[in-house]
């Protein structure tokens, strides 16, 4: 019989400690969200774009409710915790009095589609020059997984039990294209976290979202569709499969179209 | 001793610019001015009433006065107000043009001035606030002639400039109709 | 000294606080806080400042609170309508320490609850000035931009209509009320990437790297802090209340016209004063007890079914000698006072109380 080697399981193994450890500069400590989660991920895309553009220095957050409300915790910038909804207001505000600065907004959808939605169309109308960060997973997840404005038919949520339903909770509305058909908007588009090479391809549509900023072009909003596999009932590592198949079809990806452009 | 006078008309009459000048006038010589109105909705017909307090230190009259010491009827129809709080030592001046001297019901001194007559004498009926505010001025003596014309073109928007000489005009008959009155009376 | 200036109540305010420092403004139009909106559009950009007619009151004034924290002295404002719309910001600026200047050019005195109980969350106060005429609304608009400061936090210049729309020759000078406090809290970038960025939240947890004091220490240093405010900031005025018979408690412009009857009572040997809430919270009871302990009768006058008369019955010196005298008026427009507030009516009102215990007859 062949000799098995015992695993130490009283610690993590090196290779992981050192993954967990290692974060970027602006990266403060660990998040304390549930394992495969996608906000994580977008946190990270986000301030390493901060940090490629080098504006990092005069870069001022505007942080929203959910479960990324944490984020304001472990990330090295100078961040406002907002009401729900209104970040795009208060971005309007830092910005006008501080032209200078690298201004963005981190929402979630149930923060920037359910009770901020007259807030961030009326910052993109007015054309002003920050960047609103949406990460959409299509569910309330920081008080248990309700429904939100931007869950797809059939997704079944604390509130739409059997999967929500046209006649009963109406429809999902695509932000993103509501905000492509204002005068004013210089930018949006739309990624997910569910790849790696959508990974990759976020974070140059993040990157080309605050180039547009910073070039004094108007608003612009990236949306990322990030996994939420608690809110979902689906295994954590089901989520990347679930958002694939679930949110891209109706929240399709790439750069949008803009009203201001044609 | 404040100086208050209540003044009353119908929207269109130009109240709220005549007594806007006075009070400006008075706030330009370095004087304490108050200036509170009081105009209904509509742009024309409905009431416009103001009073304007000027003083010669901070003020204590208030902005809804309980009596005033003076009053002006540029139209009778919502004067009653203006004609209750006059006090019995007081002066009314009419707008005898559209003023009956009797229907202003009031015991004490009264000038009546037919200013809306005179400001159509100019060919400028919209000028009769003028023409009250240049009489009213010299019968009392509050704020100079020159001090009402100044405020008055300070006042005028840029689509009304070409108002201006039209009303410095009225006020220079009111003030003269008011003297040649007081030497009638003498 | 300063030249004097025709100016109504919107615009003093504008001009008084662009003397202050004041550089951003957003609001929503609702009279008669309009005019405000408007002058300050217009004189605000050539100050060198911004203002935003917002898109919603919730809007403007989430739009000052950025501004504020990243560092510019802001304000919005609305009538006692649209403060109610800000309750809850004002509350998220109380509790997570943001100075901003709240303009409350009410329609009446019926948002005295409002100012003072706050229909916010948490345990938080807004300090209330009330002005009783347009030259203590420029002083008290100066103050309130000191103040936000000092204690950085939400105040509230209560205004109304009379205010906000008679003409006063005012003058406006800059004034200097003290040192404030150092500005290291707000947020202009600078923090990025030093280990050391910087944070405004109500929950004020911090960075893991530099813990703050979380919820429970936060909310209750604020509620110190507002402990301390109440104990600091009192202001009231009392006129003729040493050996007078009735003392007249009212506030803001209804004072005004309290003090005219009280000198016009005096006059013919009744003997009244006034006692002047100038902040309406921190309430002045202190001084209010001493002002009325000599007083037969303690009459409290406000345009309103009596929100202020629940002070005066904490702090007057005798509860049984208090008579209400005010009462809701409004005028056929709904958008001002109605009959009510009148010299000729308070007096009617003054000596009919004072009938019943002889003081006048």
């Amino acid at each position: 019989m062949t000799e098995l080697p015992v695993v130490d399981t009283s610690s993590p193994p090196a290779e992981a400690t050192l993954a967990a450890r290692s974060h970027p500069d602006l990266i403060l400590g660990e998040h304390g969200l549930c394992p495969g989660c996608g906000e994580p991920v977008a946190l990270r895309l986000l301030l390493e774009v901060l940090q490629d553009l080098d504006v990092v220095s005069r870069a001022i957050g505007v942080v929203g409710h959910g479960c990324y409300g944490s984020f304001v915790q472990i990330m090295d910038v100078d961040v406002l915790q907002c009401l729900h909804g209104r970040a795009p207001s208060c971005a309007t505000g830092i910005k006008r009095v501080r032209p200078g600065s690298v201004v963005f907004t981190l929402q979630g959808d149930g923060d920037m589609v359910n009770e901020g939605l007259q807030e961030v169309l009326h910052t993109a109308a007015r054309g002003e020059n920050v960047t609103c960060v949406l990460l959409n997973n299509g569910v309330f997840g920081d008080t248990g997984g309700q429904q939100t404005a931007t869950t797809v038919l059939g997704q079944r949520t604390k509130t739409s039990l059997q999967g929500r339903d046209a006649s009963t909770h109406g429809y999902p509305i695509a932000i993103a294209d509501l905000v492509a058909a204002l005068s004013g908007v210089a930018y949006v588009a739309r990624g997910a976290v569910s790849t790696p090479a959508a990974v990759m391809h976020t974070k140059k549509l993040l990157r080309s979202a605050f180039e547009h900023q910073l070039a004094g072009e108007g608003f612009s909003l990236v949306e990322i569709l990030t996994m939420c596999p608690t809110g979902w009932f689906v295994p954590a590592g089901d989520g990347p499969g679930y958002l694939e198949q679930s949110m891209e079809a109706e929240y399709p990806l790439g750069e949008l179209a803009l009203r201001s452009r044609s | 001793m404040e100086h208050q006078v209540i003044v009353s008309g119908i929207g269109g009459q130009g109240i709220q610019l005549l007594c806007k000048s006075l009070a400006l006038a008075a706030t330009r010589q370095g004087r304490y001015a108050m200036l509170a109105a009081d105009y209904g909705g509509e742009m024309r017909g409905g009431p416009s009433q103001a009073s304007v307090v000027i003083g010669d230190q901070p003020l204590r009259s208030l902005p809804i006065l309980p009596s005033a010491g003076a009053a002006i009827l540029m139209h009778h129809r919502f004067g009653a107000f203006a004609v209750e709080r006059l006090r019995p030592d007081g002066l009314l001046v009419l707008n005898s043009s559209i003023v009956q001297p009797d229907a202003a019901n009031y015991p004490g001194r009264v000038i009546s001035v037919p200013v809306t007559a005179l400001a159509q004498e100019l060919g400028a009926i919209q000028a009769a606030g003028f023409v009250m505010l240049g009489a009213y001025t010299q019968i009392t003596g509050i704020v100079s002639a020159e001090a009402i014309e100044l405020a008055m073109r300070e006042l005028l928007p840029p689509y009304r400039q070409q108002h201006a000489e039209t009303n410095a005009r009225a006020i220079g008959l009111g003030v003269r109709t008011a003297r040649e009155l007081a030497e009638v009376a003498s | 000294m300063a030249e004097l200036q025709l100016l109504d109540g919107c615009t003093a305010a504008t001009e008084a606080a662009i003397a202050a420092g004041c550089r951003f403004f957003a609001g929503y139009p609702m009279s008669p806080f309009t005019g405000l909106l408007e002058s300050m559009s217009r004189r605000l950009p050539q100050a060198g400042g911004i203002c935003i007619n917002a898109e919603s009151e919730i809007e403007g004034v989430n739009m000052a609170l950025g501004a504020a924290a990243a560092g510019a002295r802001a304000a919005t404002g609305s009538c006692g309508q649209g403060i109610a719309l800000m309750q809850e910001a004002i509350a998220e600026m109380a509790l997570n320490e943001t100075p901003v200047v709240v303009f409350n050019m009410a329609r009446n005195q019926q948002d005295y609850f409002q100012c003072t109980r706050g229909g916010g969350w948490g345990d938080y106060r807004t300090i209330t000035l009330a002005p009783k005429d347009v030259p203590e609304l420029v002083e008290h608009t100066q103050r309130l931009f000191w103040l936000a400061e000092r204690y950085r936090a939400p105040v509230i210049l209560y205004g109304d209509p009379i205010l906000a729309q008679t003409q006063v020759g005012v003058r406006i000078e800059p004034r200097d009320y003290g040192p404030l406090p150092s500005r290291d809290w707000i947020l202009d970038g600078s923090g990025g990437g030093t280990g050391k960025s910087r944070q405004v939240w109500t929950w004020a947890m911090g960075k893991v790297t530099n813990p703050g004091p979380g919820p429970d220490g936060q909310w209750r240093a604020i509620a110190e802090k507002f402990d301390a405010v109440a104990q600091a900031e009192q202001q009231s005025e009392s006129y003729l209340v040493d050996e007078a018979e009735i003392v007249i408690v009212a506030f803001g412009t209804a004072a005004l016209f309290v003090t005219h009857v009280v000198d016009e009572l005096r006059s013919e040997g009744i003997r009244a004063g006034v006692f002047r809430p100038i902040t309406l919270w921190p309430f002045p009871g202190p001084a209010l007890r001493e002002a009325t302990r000599n007083a037969r009768m303690v009459l409290v006058y406000e345009l309103n079914a009596g929100q202020m008369l629940d002070d005066v019955r904490q702090w007057a010196y005798d509860r049984d000698a208090i008579r209400f005298i005010g009462g809701v008026s409004i005028h056929t427009s709904g958008l001002t006072y109605g009959p009510l507030l009148d010299a000729r009516v308070i007096r009617q009102r003054v000596l009919d109380a004072g009938a019943e215990t002889g003081v006048t007859t």
